[in-house]
């Protein structure tokens, strides 16, 4: 990788840790998934700051190209956190449908006693 | 007996007064139960000036849904007997004993268009592509139930305690509820029973589903039925 190439994606992943940083400062991201995404931030960090570290995992565990292993590495992870989110979304819509059938009944309980 | 009739009602302003008003000259001693399912029209105002009760859903959480908390609604009421009645007329409220009736030996009772052996009887046609659709999931029902169900997708039918109280927490939230819902109950070993039905056609409101759509949750209910073959062999052998 050039040198201008290996700036740039330094810039980039330091970007990206502070924008993660910032918004688990702010309380905008739960914690379990500020403890994720801060692992991920950490890791492009160093994956940047060392090119080396990749091409030596990928030739531990015997991948010829490396950017294929970081593509699979990438591309797993985010299949991963798709299935976390439909997960997650299926419980959220669950309560949120019982949610609205108690608001409901209570409603209806309080026009009862209003009449 | 205490019974109870739940109406889902999405947008249905246009034809529910004259069912509610037909539902009160034929069972005058049954409590009306309306779901407005988040209704954008006047559908709650027409259900209150019937003087019936109301049930108001803050968003629209589709037939489903919109079902289970009538019967959660019933269940927490105390009432015996419970029946599904559509909103746009297309129920017959002279139909309403025939299906009571069926409760007298069975938990559940579907009322369905089509009579046993003689799909003409009863009146009600439909189309090529969807009676083939419908013959599908006959047969997968029927595979996945060990019984034969005629109308697997009728809306139409009448339930008493036990399976009301199954249906108030369990009760299939998605579209094409009905079939699931059979499965439901077949599975957790109730009595469902078929008794032929008359029934007419849409009197107001628009359908609820574009075909598009139809097709999706066709093909889901389809997904569902397969996925549960080999739970109903299962279930029966560890009863």
């Amino acid at each position: 990788m050039s040198d201008t190439a290996h700036l740039v994606f330094a810039v980039l992943a330091l970007l990206a840790l502070a924008l993660i940083v910032r918004l688990v400062r702010l309380q905008a991201l739960k914690a379990k998934y500020s403890v994720l995404w801060l692992t991920v931030g950490a890791l492009l960090a160093v994956s940047a700051a060392v090119p080396g570290v990749l091409d030596w995992i990928a030739g531990k565990v015997g991948v010829a190209y490396q950017p294929a292993l970081f593509l699979l590495l990438g591309f797993g992870f985010l299949l991963l956190l798709a299935m976390h989110f439909s997960y997650e979304l299926s419980r959220l819509e669950t309560r949120v449908r019982t949610l609205a059938e108690e608001l409901t009944l209570l409603r209806h309980e309080l026009d009862d006693k209003q009449d | 007996m205490r019974t109870a009739v739940v109406i889902p009602a999405f947008n249905e302003a246009e034809a529910l007064p004259g069912v509610l008003a037909e539902l009160a000259a034929a069972v005058p001693d049954h409590a009306v139960v309306v779901i407005d399912d988040g209704s954008s029209d006047d559908t709650a105002g027409v259900a209150a000036a019937a003087g019936v009760t109301c049930l108001r859903l803050p968003f629209n959480l589709g037939i489903g849904g919109a079902l289970r908390l009538g019967f959660r609604f019933a269940a927490e009421q105390g009432f015996e007997r419970v029946y599904q009645f559509d909103a746009d007329g297309q129920h017959d409220p002279s139909q309403i004993p025939i299906l009571l009736a069926g409760l007298e030996n069975a938990d559940m009772v579907v009322g369905t268009r089509f009579a046993v052996g003689d799909p003409g009887d009863s009146g009600y046609r439909v189309g090529r592509g969807r009676g083939l659709a419908m013959g599908l999931l006959r047969w997968l029902v029927r595979r996945a139930t060990g019984r034969r169900f005629t109308d697997t997708s009728s809306g139409f039918r009448a339930l008493r305690r036990p399976v009301l109280e199954l249906f108030a927490t369990d009760y299939p939230v998605e579209y094409m509820d009905s079939v699931e819902a059979l499965l439901l109950a077949v599975r957790h070993g109730f009595t469902v029973v078929e008794v032929p039905v008359r029934m007419r056609e849409r009197q107001g409101g628009r359908p609820s589903t574009r075909n598009l759509r139809l097709a999706y949750h066709y093909v889901r209910v389809l997904i569902v039925l397969v996925a549960g073959l080999g739970r109903h062999t299962r279930l029966g052998a560890t009863a």
